[in-house]
């Protein structure tokens, strides 16, 4: 992995045109800018990881859940 | 096409039913092909099943029969990957999961159709209103409900 020291208001520049900017810094939580692209998805890595795990863990239905339709 | 399921068997699956998810499922984007099962017309919950692992099924269900007020943005490089010309032509599944006697649905991860196309995705929504374990329904309450009817 590429560690880079940055400080406020220091940027890294990702291919052409992601900026991720350090916006701010207090305590251990760093805050972020990013400008990118719209093309380009930005999430918090947890969501995705959330989303991934909830995949993992639901594809071991063996029938279909016995609920009619709600009221 | 034959679709061969560790659940129901081979099941003859028309080109109507049959899904392409380019980008995949986070966790298995190496299965791309799905077919969507629905054995219940009355019902209210179908089969992702894949069609590349007999094994490998997902319970999908529409997120608006359970939530009324949900919406999943889609996004515009979401309308090019899934070739969506018009978002009517778009439908929303999320996945259930079951954590004891809550059935939950991901509402954070929806599935997103193309019925024209026969494309689907599934997009992450940054949206904090929702979870990735919306509780749909209890098992147990159903159960007890079917009993004394």
């Amino acid at each position: 992995m590429l560690v880079l020291s940055r400080r406020r208001d220091e940027s890294i520049i990702i291919g052409e045109d992601i900026q991720v900017t350090v916006v701010d810094i207090r305590g251990d939580k760093v805050r972020l800018g990013i400008d990118a692209p719209s093309a380009v998805c930005v999430h918090r890595k947890e969501l995705r990881d959330a989303i991934r795990r909830e995949n993992e863990n639901s594809s071991d239905f063996q029938e279909l859940p016995a609920v009619r339709r709600p009221a | 096409m034959r679709v061969q399921t560790t659940r129901f068997g081979a099941v003859e699956v028309g080109d109507d039913r049959l899904l392409e998810f380019p980008t995949g499922l986070l966790g298995f984007s190496s299965f791309t092909r799905f077919a969507l099962l629905q054995p219940d017309e009355e019902g209210v919950f179908y089969w992702l099943q894949s069609v590349d692992s007999a094994d490998l099924a997902f319970v999908v269900t529409d997120p608006s029969r359970w939530c009324e007020d949900y919406e999943a943005t889609i996004r515009r490089e979401h309308m090019d990957i899934l070739e969506l010309e018009h978002v009517d032509d778009a439908r929303v599944f999320v996945i259930v999961n079951k954590y004891d006697e809550a059935l939950t649905a991901n509402l954070q991860g929806p599935l997103v159709i193309n019925l024209r196309a026969r494309r689907g995705m599934q997009i992450v929504l940054s949206d904090q209103r929702w979870t990735t374990r919306w509780e749909i329904a209890r098992l147990q309450q159903q159960t007890a409900a079917r009993a004394t009817a």
